[in-house]
């Protein structure tokens, strides 16, 4: 059985991008049982795909406490347009009425 | 050239050659401020070179290296370091006077209009970055306060730079959708552009529109979307009288700006040999054909009714029923409004109103005028609807003074 840990952080904190992470959490990334993280960028870098044709895109993270958090998807893409291009991809073969959030993933590690 | 002038034409010049060797809105603006800023102190002192933006270009981007050299000091190893190694050798090989620069700018519109920035970004961030315009004035413009606008353009240029957003004109498949959203930025800054205030808008989006048209020559809404703003323009002047709107048939056409018309004309034509008709180049079509006299309205009905098929906006539909009140009465342009569904829209209630006083159903117009009063945004437009609900008020005065807007 695997979870995902997800991890919410106050919207105030900012400095992210620049900040290492701390060394006692960063050993602790490296443990056998845990077998993928990232570090996302700030809530205001998101871009959320919603299933419309064409695909909505509105500007900023998926916020809606009726909805439930699903799943997630891990990609590699050159650009937010290539990331689009895949969640959108996604979209047209999950339920009608997902919406993808795309947020930029400062650091990670899966395997 | 003063260097005002060099600073309005090229600004965006400059800023899109940064961003492309930089990929940093931020740190391109920062050395570009910074290369505007050395060139205020020298040029008057030591005379303007030959190649104002080599010079320009050249100047900033060794002011970006020096920022970044300084913040990987700071910061040790980053992910800057790179770009800073390749951008050292390419300073080192291109003179000051580099005399071919590439001209980004449709690149830096693209990204700025980006879907994944909201459309009020898009609209300040396209004038930020492009147009040169200080935060300050765009958000006088935009009636906003400093702080709130100077943290939705940090917040944008920052969502550019970590999601990736490309710096780059998209692909074909693409493009009809992008451009699209382009031409809808620059016409909403020349829409907001018609309240006045301390920034000219309409003049800065037909500045913009202008160096998207030199971009990107061939398409023809492009060019359409530069006439309509320029046909419209051009008859600024008569607009107003008294503070009051004043309406195409009452306008002096004296006060029409000749050279503006012909110029708009021109860019008209231009974009019809090019064929297929998008919304723009409808509309221009339609501006035109306003001017002249008589007006030839089952022309003008004609391209309302393919607007109206082309975009399904019941704003066409609205002008399709003004031109069939001028062809077969008011009577028939009424049929359409009343199966709009545009109560939010203030020209929806001011258009019926008009139709309704035209077929003579005076009291059901002046009820109609005084809707359009209360969703009236100017007071040019206040003052013209007062002057109308005051014409059409039922002689025994028993509905009272009309409300103040």
């Amino acid at each position: 059985m695997q979870y995902a840990l997800l991890a919410y952080t106050p919207p105030e904190d900012t400095d992210r991008t620049t900040r290492p992470i701390p060394d006692p959490l960063a050993d602790r990334l490296d443990r056998p049982d845990i077998t993928g993280w990232a570090r996302l960028h700030a809530a205001e870098t998101a871009t959320t795909v919603r299933a419309e044709e064409p695909p909505l895109l509105v500007d900023g993270p998926f916020i809606d406490t009726r909805e439930y958090l699903a799943g997630l998807f891990v990609i590699e893409a050159d650009d937010l347009d290539g990331a689009l291009a895949v969640a959108g991809d996604l979209l047209r073969h999950t339920r009608p009425g997902t919406a993808i959030e795309v947020r930029p993933i400062l650091a990670g590690r899966f395997r | 050239m003063t260097l005002e002038v060099v600073f309005r034409d090229q600004w965006g010049r400059v800023l899109s050659t940064l961003v492309g060797i930089l990929g940093d809105i931020e740190l391109a603006e920062e050395a570009a401020a910074d290369a505007f800023a050395v060139a205020a102190e020298r040029w008057p002192r030591d005379g303007e070179p030959a190649n104002p933006t080599g010079w320009l270009v050249t100047t900033a981007r060794n002011r970006a290296i020096d920022q970044l050299r300084r913040r990987q000091v700071l910061a040790g190893k980053t992910t800057l370091l790179a770009r800073d190694l390749e951008l050292g050798q390419s300073a080192a090989a291109a003179g000051p006077d580099a005399a071919t620069i590439p001209d980004e700018r449709l690149e830096l519109i693209f990204t700025c209009c980006h879907p994944a920035l909201a459309r009020d970004t898009q609209v300040a961030l396209t004038l930020r970055t492009l147009g040169g315009l200080t935060t300050d004035e765009i958000a006088a413009a935009f009636l906003v306060p400093f702080d709130t606008m100077s943290k939705r353009l940090t917040r944008a240029k920052r969502k550019i730079r970590d999601a990736r957003i490309p710096f780059a004109v998209p692909p074909d498949h693409q493009l009809p959708d992008r451009l699209s959203a382009v031409l809808a930025v620059l016409y909403l800054i020349f829409t907001q552009g018609w309240g006045g205030g301390r920034v000219d808008l309409a003049a800065e989006a037909i500045r913009l529109g202008r160096a998207l048209a030199e971009l990107m020559p061939d398409e023809p809404e492009v060019l359409g979307l530069l006439a309509l703003m320029l046909l419209h323009d051009a008859r600024r002047a008569a607009r107003l009288r008294d503070g009051r709107i004043v309406l195409l048939d009452d306008q002096d056409r004296t006060l029409w700006a000749t050279r503006e018309l012909e110029e708009g004309r021109e860019v008209l034509r231009q974009a019809m040999i090019r064929g297929r008709r998008g919304p723009y180049l409808i509309q221009a079509a339609i501006a035109d054909l306003h001017l002249h006299v008589p007006r030839d309205w089952p022309q003008i009905a004609a391209l309302y009714r393919t607007l109206a098929a082309l975009t399904r906006s019941p704003l066409a539909e609205l002008n399709l029923a003004v031109a069939i009140a001028e062809i077969d009465g008011p009577a028939a342009g009424l049929a359409i409004p009343d199966r709009l569904d545009l109560a939010h829209y203030r020209y929806f209630h001011s258009t019926r109103a008009e139709l309704l006083r035209r077929a003579g159903r005076t009291g059901e117009a002046h009820d109609a005028y005084r809707t359009a009063l209360e969703l009236a945004r100017t007071e040019p437009e206040r003052n013209f609807l007062a002057d109308r609900i005051a014409e059409t008020a039922p002689p025994d005065a028993a509905r009272g003074p009309a409300r103040p807007g």
